[in-house]
Parts: C-alpha cells; sequence; structure tokens
C-alpha cells in the first residue's frame, strides 16, 4: 500500500516535503496506526504522537486524505491510495506529524474548563439527578484530539481570539452542569465578537470528529442560552 | 450589556432581519403569482399603498443591517491591520448610508 507522509525536521530541512512509503499489509494491520508504527520500525526518523492507541487518548490526531481523525481508529484498508499523512491544519508544525499544540490549550483553559462552586460542599459529594448527567452526555465525552479546531476554517483566521469547537463544547459542558454556579460570568464571557462569534456554522468540527460529538450543535446551544438570557 | 452589542446582539439581527426579508420576499412572490397588476400603473398604485410601502421600506432597512453585520463578519476576518480595518468599515458604512438615503428617496419621492 502506497502512503505519502509530510516530513519537515527544522533542524534539518529548509522546507517541508512529502516522503513516500510502499508497505506490503499484513492481516495484522488493522489501524492506520498499525501501519504507521511499521513504516517508523522501517525509518526511524519519522515523528509521530500516539499513546493508547484505542481512540481514547487522542495523541494521533493527523490529517489523512484530507480529513482530520486518529491514525489508531481509521481502518486502513478503508482508506485510498496513495495515503497521504499530514499534520493537523493550522497547527504549527514541531517534526512530522508531531505539532505544536499551545494554543489549542490557551483557548481550552480560557473557558475555565473546571466546577466553579463557592457553596460549602456537602459532607459527600455534590449530587445531581439521571435528568441532569444526562444533560452532559455528548459533552464529556470530548478527548481534545484537536481534529475540529484544526479543520474549522474559523480557527484558522483567528486562533488567537476565536475559543475553536474544541474549547467551546467544554465551555457548554460546564454551562449546562447542574452543580456548576457560574453560568452567567461563562455566558458573558463568550458573549463577544470573537470568542464565540466568529463561528460561521461551517460545521466541519461535527463532520470530523472521531468521537462522534456536535461542537456545532453545542454552539447553537450556548447562543440560545445567551438569547434566553437577553430577553 | 456592552459586549453584548458585540457579539449576540448582530448575529440575533442577522437572523431576524433574514427572517423578516424571506416573508417579504413570499409575500411579493405570492402577490404577483395569485393577483398580478394588470398594468405599470396599477403596480404602482400597490406600490405606493401605505401597507405596502412601508412594508418595502422595513425590507430595504433588513437589507441594509443584514449586509452590514455580513461584510462586518468578514473583514473582522481577513483584514488584520486595524487602520485598513477601519477604513474599510468606514467607507462600507458610508456606502450602505448612501444607498439608505437613495431608498428613502425612492420610496418617497419617485413617481411613475
Amino acid at each position: 500500500m502506497k502512503f505519502s507522509i509530510f516530513r519537515f525536521d527544522p533542524d534539518k530541512d529548509k522546507k517541508p516535503y512529502m516522503q513516500d512509503y510502499d508497505i506490503e499489509l499484513l492481516p495484522t494491520d488493522r489501524m492506520l496506526l498499525d501501519v504507521i508504527l511499521r513504516i517508523k520500525m522501517q525509518d526511524d526518523s519519522l515523528s509521530i504522537r500516539k499513546s493508547c492507541r484505542e481512540g481514547v487518548c487522542g495523541s494521533d490526531a493527523m490529517n489523512i486524505n484530507g480529513r482530520n481523525g486518529l491514525a489508531c481508529i481509521t481502518r486502513v484498508r478503508d482508506l485510498k491510495e496513495p495515503v497521504i499523512l499530514r499534520p493537523l491544519p493550522s497547527f504549527p508544525v514541531i517534526r512530522d506529524l508531531v505539532v505544536d499544540m499551545t494554543q489549542f490549550f490557551k483557548q481550552y483553559h480560557s473557558i475555565k474548563p473546571y466546577l466553579i462552586n463557592d457553596e460549602p460542599p456537602p459532607e459527600k459529594e455534590r449530587l445531581q439527578s439521571p435528568e441532569e448527567r444526562d444533560k452532559l452526555n455528548g459533552l464529556y465525552e470530548c478527548i481534545l484530539c484537536a481534529c475540529c479546531t484544526s479543520q474549522c476554517p474559523s480557527s484558522w483566521w483567528n486562533p488567537d481570539k476565536f475559543v475553536g469547537p474544541a474549547g467551546l463544547l467544554q465551555a457548554e459542558r460546564f454551562i449546562v452542569d447542574s452543580r456548576d454556579r457560574a453560568t452567567q460570568d461563562r455566558l458573558d464571557d463568550l458573549n463577544d465578537v470573537y470568542r464565540l462569534f466568529r463561528c460561521r456554522t461551517i460545521m466541519n468540527c461535527t463532520e470530523v470528529c472521531p468521537k462522534g460529538l456536535a461542537p456545532s450543535r453545542a454552539i447553537e446551544k450556548i447562543r440560545l442560552m445567551m438569547v434566553k438570557d437577553s430577553i | 450589556m456592552k459586549r453584548a452589542i458585540a457579539g449576540l446582539h448582530p448575529w440575533l439581527l442577522q437572523r431576524v432581519t433574514a427572517v423578516y426579508m424571506l416573508l417579504f420576499i413570499v409575500f411579493l412572490l405570492a402577490h404577483f403569482l395569485l393577483d398580478p397588476p394588470q398594468s405599470y400603473l396599477a403596480w404602482h398604485a400597490w406600490m405606493r399603498g401605505p401597507v405596502v410601502s412601508i412594508a418595502t421600506f422595513v425590507f430595504c432597512v433588513a437589507l441594509l443591517t443584514h449586509m452590514w453585520v455580513g461584510v462586518r463578519d468578514v473583514i473582522l476576518d481577513y483584514v488584520k491591520p486595524l487602520a485598513i480595518r477601519v477604513a474599510a468599515l468606514t467607507l462600507f458604512g458610508l456606502g450602505l448610508i448612501g444607498l439608505g438615503a437613495w431608498v428613502i428617496h425612492i420610496l418617497l419621492f419617485a413617481h411613475g
């Protein structure tokens, strides 16, 4: 199977180039990551990030044939040849398929991704009803792989000002949490021409999310909460 | 509230104006399909009726507002240097005001 992989080592290369690999698939090669690891055995200069190899850690997000995804849960036999692998679009490249995610996590931290509740804690825990807990479904599962944010044109143009789909999905997760007491502050913080309202409902985020989540729906819900709040 | 003007307010305005324009266009199409004016004079008289001229005026205001929010969004996305951004927004704003004045002129003073 033919692969064309983005290579760039800032210490050696003046500019990035695509390197071709031809590798025979073995019956044990199920996911794209299996094959990338075998390519790395042949050519150990190839740099990638990976950890859990089962779609939970979000380390091996990359651009696969033009579409962001996780190499570890992408079936290699379903891909069109040559398989073109590039680092996440718009993120600064550290080396080969490894990107700098500093900006991404800065935006994530800016939405205060933790419960804010100054009330005295109960003896055991802050309880939720099953209905209240259900509201977190489709939000808490995000693994912060950055597939969505890296495929979002609004994030491409304003990565420093627009929170991006991943951050906004997380914002919604804390806004709807019944145990959180900072809902109003969170809405006020996002009610800004850049932080939330650069979203143009392009929906690439929902299209590519490897966990099947819908950041665009979360963004829409935040907007509707703001509308209700302002009436 | 100050920030609401920058974020939610224009977004909401864009949607509200879109809905109004859609309703107005459907209303226009329905009128011309179901009860088409038989002559230029009949059309002119219909257009000059108070309800239709007010509805047309509101349509034009909605259109200009919608254009302002849309193009403002494009400028905020792509035009980064502050001076060029302010100049682009000012030029576009003045252009829209000019168009608005022209609309008022047509609706108030144009005679067949």
